[in-house]
């Protein structure tokens, strides 16, 4: 069903735009390196989930910044996204306060969600963000923001964000199926990583080509090899601008790389590209790129990973800090009438 | 690189009438198709005059039950009126030891199997949970929820190649499983992820879905933006689109999915297009919310109707009608009588095989049940 068109040209991408996307990725790099680094201080000698500053599981994004930052650079923060249980650079790339945000990860009382949520559950009012635990189970309530959106004569958009694993679940097709005969302001990001959890594409899906789903419910649908953040710019601009405009939803599927497991303490035993997964790094590569153009210089690259260590570094000095939850409270804010009490 | 899918920009709205595989026109003549004319070439006159047969009594069963439940002798009916070709064409392409999972309206189908419908009233006269032995005719038990068995069905599918019945070659032992659903339910994630599943294991599994135009009061075109046999395209699975009111052709398309299942070929999507020429159930009305003009111009397409016109043309002796006539008064009245004979279950019976073992959250249910049910009948006996 479908056919290749030539990659439009992004020669005419903006020096800013460019140092934009790069420095979005390197403040999730920056951020993901810490968290990385936090989770694993005080794991004990076998590795206990269940112990250290951040117990339980932890997935993070390194390798999948394009996705994020090509496709959030087309937005503000008046745009909902709702992503996965891998979630911080999307979070990061929509402009989330990091205080928060790290604060939540760490289970703290100052975190978005009172430190009850934890990293795979950052719900964010002033961004219109959130995600969830539950594979693709963004999709459906990104169509009711989008419809709320639309009702409210705003041209705020949805986009919504799954792995290609979970492009498999019910309700993806729902969702695909629903905003295309409503018609609705979204973006549907698929994230192809090659694994899900320890299943490979091939053994969950059997179509080469998830844009191919896009055209069984009537919208366009692109897939963008190569993990290359100015291409999925130039894709997510084509999809936001569609539904800005008022002419329905778009599904856009980007090849990326999963660089670490599928959460950490993953051994990924399972995968036969281990060796190779560094040299698939997309920061080194883009840097170079915008270093050949002339956008990027030794002492702006310096600048800008300085810049992002030091709000990473302050976000965690102020999530450690910031007091833990009172286990007598445990039972608050499940139903609204406690919270008030 | 940027792949980008043209058909995605430029979507298929509407239908698409000449993708409609026919065999039979509307006026009974046959009509010659590359593909699937070889596939019906050995039907000869008592081939089709047993065709006619079944779609003829079939129709008198759904009838019969139609008028039971205005009788009040039935609870409920989800009628198939309208819908006999696309489920006896279907259904007399099976094998004995294919596997059927039905919805609510596939009477037809569960003719084609053997089974004796008038065990299709119990349930619906509320008497039994069932009223079948799936094993028995290898038709499982109507589902009512939406989309849920094609689930079921490729996971009995997947059981199937694990038993090794599929792709010997040897055609008693080679298994096919069907899934009969509607247009509404393709709507549902459940049918989305069976074909996920389905075609990731090459599943033998055919997805046939009677598009009779509504769900309920939901028009097809408010269900999907696209035609729906080309979802199949989304999930790598060869789909079909075949006149559903054309008894010859949904045996030809049918046969073929499942040779393709049975050897090994992985599953098929099927949409028959046909019409729901009664209400959705008894309990609707769908005056509020169709035109008569829709309703008339499906009545020139009935499926019976066309294959008379065949037959008569072929020469198929008056008597023979006046035959079937008979046989299906009397079937009629078989029926009647049936289901008026049905015995009275316990309505206590509903709490049995909740769990293998007993639970105390039930039997406190079913006291509270017995206790009040015992209250209606000394109530009445004071009157
Ligand atoms: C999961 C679920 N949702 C809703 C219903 C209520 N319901 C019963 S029949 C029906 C419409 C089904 O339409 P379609 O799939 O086209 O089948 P048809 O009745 O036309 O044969 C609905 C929504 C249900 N039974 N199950
Ligand atoms: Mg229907």
């Amino acid at each position: 069903m479908s056919t290749t068109t030539p990659a439009p040209s992004v020669q005419g991408l903006e020096p800013e735009v460019r140092l934009g996307l790069y420095s979005s990725m390197v403040l999730v790099r920056t951020f993901e390196e810490a968290i990385l680094r936090e989770y694993h201080a005080d794991k004990g000698p076998g590795f206990d989930i269940g112990k250290g500053l951040v117990p339980g599981e932890m997935h993070l994004a390194a390798g999948e910044e394009p996705v994020s930052a090509g496709v959030c650079a087309h937005l503000t923060a008046n745009d909902a996204v709702t992503a996965t249980h891998r979630p911080h650079h999307f979070a990061i790339a929509h402009g989330m306060a990091l205080r928060p945000m790290a604060a939540e990860i760490f289970g703290r009382t100052s975190g978005l969600g009172r430190g009850r949520g934890g990293h795979m559950h950052l719900f964010d009012p002033d961004t219109h963000f959130s995600c969830s635990g539950i594979i693709a189970e963004g999709y459906p309530p990104a169509l009711g923001m989008a419809f709320a959106f639309t009702r409210r004569g705003s041209d705020a958009i949805a986009v919504a964000v799954t792995g290609e694993g979970a492009a498999n679940q019910g309700a993806f097709h729902e969702s695909l199926n629903l905003a295309a005969l409503w018609n609705l302001p979204v973006v549907f990001v698929v994230e192809d990583n090659d694994w899900g959890i320890s299943v490979p594409r091939s053994a969950s899906t059997s179509i080469p080509n998830n844009a191919d789903r896009a055209a069984a419910y009537g919208i366009p649908g692109h897939r963008v090899e190569g993990n290359d953040v100015d291409d999925v710019h130039e894709v997510a601009g084509r999809a936001v601008a569609r539904a800005r405009a008022g002419e329905g939803p778009s599904l856009i599927e980007v090849h990326t790389v999963r660089m670490w497991g599928h959460f950490e303490g993953d051994a990924q035993g399972y995968r036969p590209d281990l060796a190779e997964v560094g040299d698939r790094d997309p920061i080194p590569a883009y840097e170079d790129r915008l270093r050949s153009a002339g956008v990027l210089d030794d002492e702006q690259i310096a600048r800008i990973r300085a810049d992002a260590t030091e709000r990473v570094e302050d976000a965690i000095t102020f999530a450690k800090g910031s007091p833990e939850p009172d286990p007598a409270e445990a039972g608050m804010y499940v139903f609204a009438e406690e919270a008030q009490s | 690189m940027i792949q980008s899918d043209i058909h995605g920009e430029t979507p298929h709205v509407g239908t698409q009438d000449d993708d409609l595989i026919q065999l039979l026109t509307v006026t009974g003549e046959r009509v010659h198709h590359q593909t699937y004319s070889s596939r019906v070439a050995h039907l000869d006159t008592e081939a089709l005059e047993g065709l006619y047969r079944d779609m003829v009594l079939v129709r008198r069963f759904d009838t019969e039950a139609t008028a039971l439940q205005r009788h009040g002798e039935l609870g409920l009916w989800p009628q198939c009126l309208g819908q006999e070709a696309a489920q006896i064409g279907s259904g007399r392409a099976l094998a004995a030891q294919d596997h059927v999972f039905p919805s609510y309206r596939e009477h037809g189908v569960g003719w084609t199997r053997g089974l004796d419908l008038r065990k299709v009233l119990h349930q619906f006269r509320g008497e039994d949970h069932g009223g079948w032995d799936p094993a028995e005719h290898n038709f499982s038990l109507y589902t009512l929820v939406i989309g849920s068995h094609a689930l079921h069905a490729t996971g009995f599918a997947m059981g199937v190649q694990r038993d090794g019945d599929v792709g010997t070659g040897d055609p008693d032992r080679d298994r096919a499983v069907v899934a009969y659903f509607g247009d509404g339910a393709t709507s549902q994630g459940d049918v989305n992820e069976a074909l996920v599943f389905a075609a990731v294991n090459d599943a033998p599994v055919v997805f046939f879905c009677q598009n009779n135009h509504w769900a309920i009061s939901e028009p097809t075109e408010r269900q999907s933006r696209v035609p729906l046999f080309r979802r199949g395209s989304g999930f790598g699975v060869p789909a079909v689109r075949v006149d559903g009111n054309d008894v010859l052709a949904c045996y030809a398309v049918t046969q073929e999915a499942l040779e393709r299942a049975r050897s090994g070929g992985g599953p098929t999507f099927i949409e028959a297009v046909t019409y729901r020429m009664g209400a959705h159930t008894t309990s609707d009305d769908p005056t509020r919310y169709r035109s008569r003009a829709e309703e008339d111009y499906w009545r020139t397409r009935d499926p019976i109707d066309r294959l008379r016109l065949h037959l008569v043309a072929e020469g198929t002796a008056p008597e023979f009608f006046t035959a079937l006539d008979a046989e299906a008064d009397a079937y009629g009245e078989q029926i009647r009588d049936y289901c008026r004979s049905i015995p009275k279950a316990e309505s206590s019976r509903m709490f049995e095989h909740v769990y293998a073992a007993e639970h105390t959250l039930v039997e406190s249910e079913r006291a509270w049940f017995t206790e009040y049910e015992a209250g209606f009948a000394t109530e009445g006996a004071q009157r």
